[in-house]
């Protein structure tokens, strides 16, 4: 399934939906949306995966970026990722450093 | 199954993907254990691509075939660009620090190492020889 990622905003969330697959060949689109994402100084940066279904070392190194470029004072929420996902961020420890929900959850972001 | 041979080139990835999780199938493998194996070779094709031809510049192939035997799957990516040991890449030492601190290198190697029961390179005739090996009767949900 092709990648795709949509970026919405409102107020001081940005919201990423991804689908599809995650990889060195469809990262940049990711990390143009994160750019896109980062131009509106959101406090919190949410990424929605229930629909992406493969996510390679690109997707983690996007990841990163976000991190880095936003600064650590951004809450950087993974939203309903799929258990291979899941799992590929618990063995690099990227599950240390973001908010992972398995689902939407409005107090907790938006509160 | 036939060996599957693309440029070398990302547009390559989605196929190289799609073969090595039909090929998991045909095996049985275990749904996670596919996908392990399909990020494995994933990442070590993607740094072949990247590092490897795009970096100096040589258009090449990348080759995937398969061998079913033995309770064992086993995955040989091939390809003719520099000689490029995964080995050699150091391990992130950083995996427990914040995201802000971390190097973004050695990722990709480490989750392909780590994510196969077996990891083998040869240089062989001037052709890396990445290959990957998956136990076919571990069922262990880990």
């Amino acid at each position: 399934m092709a990648f795709a990622a949509t970026l919405e905003t409102s107020g001081n969330i940005a919201a990423i939906t991804l689908s599809g697959e995650l990889d060195a060949n469809s990262a940049g689109e990711f990390r143009a949306r994160v750019e896109e994402a980062a131009a509106t100084s959101p406090e919190k940066l949410v990424l929605m995966m229930q629909d992406l279904t493969f996510m390679a070392s690109a997707g983690l190194r996007v990841l990163i970026f976000a991190k880095q470029k936003m600064g650590s004072d951004v809450d950087l929420f993974i939203v309903a990722p799929q258990d291979p996902v899941r799992e590929t961020m618990e063995m690099t420890g990227f599950h240390h450093s973001v908010i992972m929900l398995d689902e939407y959850d409005a107090a907790e972001i938006e509160g | 199954m036939e060996p599957l041979i693309l440029p070398g080139t990302l547009d390559s990835l989605t196929q190289i993907g799609a073969y090595v999780l039909e090929v998991a199938s045909q095996a049985g493998l275990e749904r996670k254990t596919a996908y392990r194996l399909r990020l494995a070779v994933d990442e070590i094709a993607t740094n072949s691509i990247v590092y490897g031809y795009a970096r100096v510049g040589e258009e090449g192939d990348l080759v995937v075939s398969a061998e079913i035997g033995d309770g064992i799957l086993t995955i040989i990516l091939e390809d003719t660009g520099p000689a490029y040991d995964p080995f050699q890449t150091p391990s992130p030492d950083d995996l427990d620090q914040p995201l802000d601190d971390r190097d973004i290198g050695g990722l990709g190697v480490f989750l392909a190492i780590k994510g196969v029961d077996e990891f083998r390179y040869e240089w062989f005739n001037e052709t890396n020889r990445n290959i990957f090996v998956m136990k076919i009767n571990d069922q262990e949900d880990s």
